[in-house]
């Protein structure tokens, strides 16, 4: 068994979380739907990495099964039924969006500002090795919350959902040490139900109004 | 003296040796990944031999910056990538500038091809002339300022010491998380600037939408060999960088024999590694629409930000 | 062992889950009347227990405490009402052939798994499946509020859903943030994440790590709990989605929602005293009152009339937790007694929507007159709703506005003129359908579904009358066990 030196394991942990922030931004500034869904993947396996990593650096071995479950849940199934989903569309780009790529990307880059700022108070109360993955954990949800709002496809709003659940699990892993493995389980759970759902949703909606652009459900006002 | 000739001198054989056959690494993959067998390796080096001996044919509408680009436009790029570490950290050169040289060095050779595309008059080099332009100045910013985010970790503009602390460094970098940052932004910037998929095709003379291949369509023998060589030199200006100034391990931080070897040996590694990982994205990707094309460099433009930000942040 | 804890929470479980594989349609009614009395029976044995030992647990999971008790309580009996209503209304869709009967036994498992999400979620030990749980009813909850599949409904699932999810989130990464700065104390355990060992330990927590935590939790669960400016999913929600559940949703969903907010709060105010919760509490609360009151004003829908109603209502409630002291005990009495009317209104409504399968104001004057019971109900509870005496949110509005006016005036001005508004707006809705003379026919109701939505009304209004003229003894207790947990020392009036 060999050894990591806890400063070179915090550097590999920031390392990974920066990588997933990487995708973050690909993922703002793709216009293809299935692209978005394997950026999404990337991303997921991207966060499976640096729990496993987490996982050896601390000894914490149940931190491991959460990096499974996210490869299989995050990185397999959900990117699967995404793609079955933007099959039976008639689209597969997004042309117009509730705001445009470059203006997207600047919004993104404060928001990891924000997200900078909002931690930096508590990022010294963390563990050696999770410096940055808090407010880069903070970062990525912010994002995924812009890119619901960014987008009109339902397809793409669900990718910006699944991203906010990465950048939960990231803050829960790597800043945190993982929650206990029956919260995990659970969380898995439940993100994998909300997956299928949001799933089943943009089905009846693609059957109901002929389209997934969720701008055209306009049939509620006050 | 004797020592700091001797290192010039090997750098400029292994620039003008190296650049044309990362040119057929990146074809070479390319060809495999369409199920074909491609060219040589060496065939890029065949190619600028026969334009050599050929006749080069100008235009009587040109004026002197016609003939005297293709030698400015080689000799600054060289020039550039002697301010590069390639396979020791200490560079005799590296009094001569620094990043900021080495920047405007590579703008100076892309300012005279902009003139060039607009001198011979023709409708294809002008069209290539505006749209260098703009690619040009969406990727400067975003070059300066990642670059400047890796300067700051450092605390020197000067390429040398960047790299030679940086390999002296225990763990990996000092911050991994502004450092992966300004180098996602310069390869995209590397990308652009080098005229490849997905920003414009250099496999092609025949689309309307070729950046640089349409201010440079004029060219023929020794002047297309030079612009062709140059191009080459670029590609690997920019390979180096990024390969030396984000993974500097291996290079050569003393001026051994032994340590030289490792350096040169690890060095044509690293850059062959990224020269096929090009090739595997420029397979991978279709070229963007010139319109897109500020998008996709906004990312850089973002990511290059970021990168500073964060460093100030960091460092409270 | 404290079994009716258990009861509780198994018992939607299995009916639930009895219902869709029951073949019968007799078969599921009876299983969802018997969930109706057991949930109803079950929820006062917590609260005798709770009342008589100050604490009902099963170990390590389950552990209700007075302000558990207080929410079994709500979802127990408002659940077991709107279990029985479920049972007519849902059946007389299927008699008017609207559901299918595999349809119809899937809203049922749905429903009570419902149900059984959010009492787990008041009576569970520990922060994350508290999460868990609220998650677990929100993702129910999407799939009833679109149960109906027209336009209109998916719409608003839709944007429930998505909505619900971010906030949810934003919760989860406060939650993250608790654990994050909890675990520097008790160490990397399980145990960090008890609410019991987390209020042991609240004053030594991070103060800024806490803070930020709760700034999250107050925005996640308040996007559930429909406080402004989070709300706009809510009318479209409870508009859109089978009546049974409009009425689940206002009585019982939001109050859950403002439970987490209630547990974080007393972390919070343990750590930094209670002056940052309850300013972003009480602003956040005034802003929802406003909102509604305006927007009651505008609303042609009855049913979203309601629901602009549960905004005000949340709002005033996050005002009086807000203030603390007395403000908590008007704001827990608030919430049975807004359980209680608004499922009421609904329940009402549900019976005016089969009638004239519309949901227009304009068009339903004179229920009185056409019909009665619905008339009736909609009437009580809505003078109930708008505040006026001599119901339980009588007293608790003006116990919150006593509050307000100790603790700042400005806020006790602000409050009185939104719920005179309030109080005229919802008022004159109330009366235009009330009285007058009926413009339509509408269709006739199946006697036998007719009597099951009946019964749960009446079982609605009795306790709210009851409860508004005097408060029970064991809710006393409760009420006084919870208060001291905020820091006050108000004994019941």
């Amino acid at each position: 068994m060999f050894q990591i030196s806890p400063q070179l394991g915090s550097q590999l942990v920031d390392l990974c979380a920066a990588l997933l922030l990487l995708t973050c931004f690909a993922i703002v500034a793709q216009r293809r739907l299935s692209a978005c869904v394997d950026l999404f993947a990337l991303q997921s396996v991207f966060l499976a990495a640096t729990a496993a990593l987490v996982a050896f650096l601390t000894g914490i071995h149940h931190i491991y099964v959460a990096a499974a479950l996210t490869v299989v849940i995050k990185a397999v199934v959900l990117p699967r039924i995404l793609k079955k989903v933007i099959e039976r569309l008639n689209v597969s780009r997004e042309l117009q969006m509730n705001i445009n790529v470059p203006a997207g990307l600047l919004v993104c880059g404060t928001l990891v500002i924000l997200a900078f700022y909002i931690t930096q108070p508590i990022i010294p109360l963390g563990f050696l090795l999770t410096r940055d993955s808090l407010a880069i954990a903070l970062a990525i949800i912010l994002i995924g919350f812009f890119t619901m709002i960014a987008r009109k496809k339902a397809v793409t709003q669900v990718v910006g959902f699944l991203v906010m659940e990465n950048g939960l699990f990231l803050g829960a892993t790597a800043a945190a040490y993982g929650m206990p493995l029956i919260v995990e389980l659970g969380v898995f759970f439940d993100v994998l139900v909300a997956g299928l759902i949001i799933g089943i949703y943009t089905h009846r909606i693609q059957d109901a109004f002929d389209s997934v652009d969720t701008s055209k459900l306009t049939v509620l006002k006050e | 003296m004797l020592q700091s000739l001797a290192l010039v001198v090997a750098q400029v054989i292994l620039f003008l040796v190296v650049s044309p056959f990362i040119v057929g690494v990146i074809r070479k993959v390319k060809a495999r990944l369409q199920c074909r067998r491609g060219a040589s390796l060496f065939q890029p080096y065949a190619d600028l031999a026969k334009l050599f001996r050929k006749q080069p044919v100008v235009s009587t509408t040109t004026s002197w910056i016609f003939t005297a680009t293709p030698y400015i436009l080689f000799a600054s790029t060289l020039a550039a990538g002697l301010l590069v570490p390639a396979f020791a950290s200490q560079m005799p050169l590296n009094f001569a500038g620094n990043i900021i040289a080495l920047v405007y060095l590579l703008a100076l050779g892309t300012f005279f091809l902009i003139l060039v595309g607009l001198d011979a008059g023709s409708a294809f080099g002008g069209m290539g002339s505006s749209r260098e332009a703009i690619v040009a100045s969406l990727t400067e910013p975003a070059m300066i300022m990642s670059i400047f985010a890796i300067a700051l970790t450092a605390g020197s503009t000067n390429l040398s010491t960047i790299v030679h602390k940086t390999a002296l460094l225990e763990g990996i970098v000092t911050d991994p998380s502004p450092h992966l940052m300004a180098l996602a932004a310069l390869f995209i910037v590397a990308l652009a600037e080098t005229g490849r998929v997905p920003v414009d095709n250099p496999a092609t003379h025949l689309e309307l939408t070729m950046i640089h291949e349409a201010m440079v369509l004029e060219y023929s023998g020794r002047y297309l060999a030079l612009v062709e060589w140059a191009a080459g030199m670029k590609l690997l200006v920019f390979l180096t960088l990024i390969a030396n100034v984000f993974a500097p391990w291996g290079i050569a931080t003393s001026l051994t024999p032994a340590a030289i070897g490792i350096g040169l040996a690890v060095y044509l590694v690293k850059v062959s590694g990224l020269a096929v990982l090009i090739g595997v994205i420029e397979s991978m990707f279709a070229k963007l629409r010139l319109f897109r094309v500020s998008e996709f460099l906004g990312v850089a433009f973002i990511l290059a930000l970021l990168a500073l930000v964060f460093f100030y942040i960091l460092r409270g | 062992m404290a079994w009716p804890l258990l009861v509780l929470i198994a018992m939607p479980d299995l009916a639930g889950l009895g219902s869709l594989w029951s073949r019968d349609r007799r078969l599921a009614e009876a299983l969802q009347c018997g969930q109706a009395g057991i949930l109803v029976s079950a929820a006062l044995l917590v609260v005798e227990r709770v009342a008589t030992e100050g604490q009902a647990s099963v170990d390590p999971f389950l552990r209700a405490d007075a302000m558990s008790a207080w929410m079994d309580l709500i979802l127990g009996a408002v659940g077991g009402t709107g279990t029985l209503y479920a049972v007519g209304y849902m059946g007389e869709e299927l008699d008017r052939g609207r559901v299918s009967l595999r349809r119809y036994r899937q809203f049922f498992c749905l429903f009570d798994l419902y149900l059984a999400a959010m009492l787990a979620a008041v009576n569970v030990e520990n922060v994350a499946i508290m999460w868990i749980a609220v998650e677990g009813s929100t993702l129910s909850a999407a799939l009833l509020i679109g149960f109906e599949r027209t336009k209109a409904a998916l719409e608003a699932g839709w944007k429930y859903v998505i909505l619900s999810s971010v906030g949810i989130a934003l919760a989860l990464f406060g939650t993250i943030l608790v654990y994050y700065s909890s675990e520097h104390v008790l160490g990397v355990t399980s145990e960090a994440l008890r609410w019991s060992e987390l209020y042991r330990v609240a004053e030594s927590l991070d103060p800024a790590a806490i803070k930020a935590a709760f700034v999250f939790v107050l925005i996640g669960y308040g996007t559930k709990a429909g406080v402004a400016p989070m709300h706009t999913w809510l009318p479209d929600a409870h508009a859109e989605a089978p009546t049974p559940v409009s009425a689940m949703l206002s009585a019982n969903m939001l109050a859950v929602a403002v439970y987490a907010i209630l547990r974080f709060k007393a972390v919070v105010d343990r750590t930094v005293g209670s002056s940052f919760s309850g300013t972003l509490m009480v602003g956040l609360g005034l802003l929802s009152v406003a909102i509604a009151a305006v927007l009651l004003l505008v609303q042609r829908d009855y049913k979203r009339l309601f629901a602009y109603s549960s905004i005000e209502h949340i709002g005033i409630a996050l005002i009086g937790f807000g203030l603390g002291g007395a403000g908590v005990f008007a704001a827990l009495w608030h919430l049975l007694n807004h359980a209680l009317a608004k499922s009421a209104a609904f329940y009402a409504s549900g019976l005016v929507l089969l009638r004239h399968e519309h949901k227009m104001l304009e068009r339903v004057p004179g229920l009185l007159r056409q019909m009665p019971l619905a008339g009736g109900a909609i009437l009580v509870a809505g003078v109930a709703l708008s505040g006026m005496p001599p119901f339980g949110l009588f007293i608790s509005e003006v116990l919150i506005a006593i509050g307000a006016y100790a603790a700042t005036p400005g806020v006790a001005y602000g409050l009185l003129s939104l719920l005179t508004l309030a109080f005229a707006t919802l008022l004159y809705q109330v009366l235009r359908m009330a009285l007058g003379e009926p413009l339509e026919a509408g269709m006739a109701l199946g006697s036998r579904n007719q009597t099951f939505m009946s019964a749960a009304i009446w079982l609605n209004l009795a306790a709210l009358c009851t409860i508004g003229l005097q408060i029970p003894a064991r809710c006393g207790t409760l009420l006084g066990a919870i208060a001291p947990f905020f820091g006050g020392t108000m004994e019941a009036p």
